[in-house]
């Protein structure tokens, strides 16, 4: 489990924009990560963890997925792209104080981009699914 | 399965994903312009393949695989 400040070893994001909190376990193919909901997160809108911090927040893991990679190796995070969002899901907004956790299952690598297929629970509730691709930067 | 079979399931699972014509899958056809493909949709022809017929293409074989005949023969050797 890699939690608190040591997440800015995975993912070049920093505050306030950081939406990933914990990297519960990591390995070649998949992924498993947290976001505790605050009130004074910048995409809390009347209680709520709206669509944007949810599309980031996968995205985050995702890069912390990447990252994790990276950190074993010992190099610096690399920059991720988003380069598509598909069968994209929202079935819920999480409330503050909800505990988001997300599974990232690594479908496959082309040249540089990563498919990855993602979902989002509080508890035993989907509120969040979609395959992502995404490019990492080249150093 | 044999060649023929699997050249049929091929041409099936992408027509069906890409959204174009069995018709104008041909052996001798390049790919990427048969199916239209971009960087982001290689993508999803290398996992569909993956998914159906259990063969991961890795990037450097990419380059190689330039006409249907070309993915049948890889994927004949492989499955």
């Amino acid at each position: 489990m890699i939690g608190g400040t040591d997440i800015y070893q995975l993912i070049p994001q920093r505050p306030p924009i950081v939406m990933v909190d914990v990297v519960w376990s990591a390995d070649e193919t998949c992924a498993e990560t947290g976001l505790t909901v605050q009130e004074d997160n910048i995409f809390v809108r009347n209680g709520r963890f709206r669509e944007p911090g949810l599309i980031e927040h996968i995205a985050q893991s995702a890069a912390a997925f990447a990252g994790y990679g990276t950190f074993a190796r010992g190099e610096e995070p690399r920059l991720g792209y988003i380069g598509e969002i598909k069968d994209c899901t929202l079935s819920s907004l999480p409330k503050v104080g909800d505990e988001l956790k997300t599974r990232i299952q690594l479908m496959t690598e082309v040249g540089g981009i990563r498919l990855i297929s993602a979902e989002t629970k509080v508890k035993d509730a989907v509120m969040a699914s979609c395959q992502m691709k995404i490019f990492l930067k080249e150093k | 399965m044999d060649k023929k079979e699997l050249i049929a399931k091929v041409n099936a699972c992408l027509a069906e994903e890409f959204e174009v014509e069995e018709s104008i899958i041909t052996p001798e056809a390049n790919i990427k312009q048969t199916l239209q493909l971009d960087s982001l949709s290689l993508v999803d022809m290398v996992a569909l393949i993956e998914s159906e017929f259990g063969v991961k293409i890795p990037t450097a074989d990419l380059g190689k695989i330039l006409t249907f005949d070309a993915l049948y023969d890889y994927l004949a050797e492989r499955s």
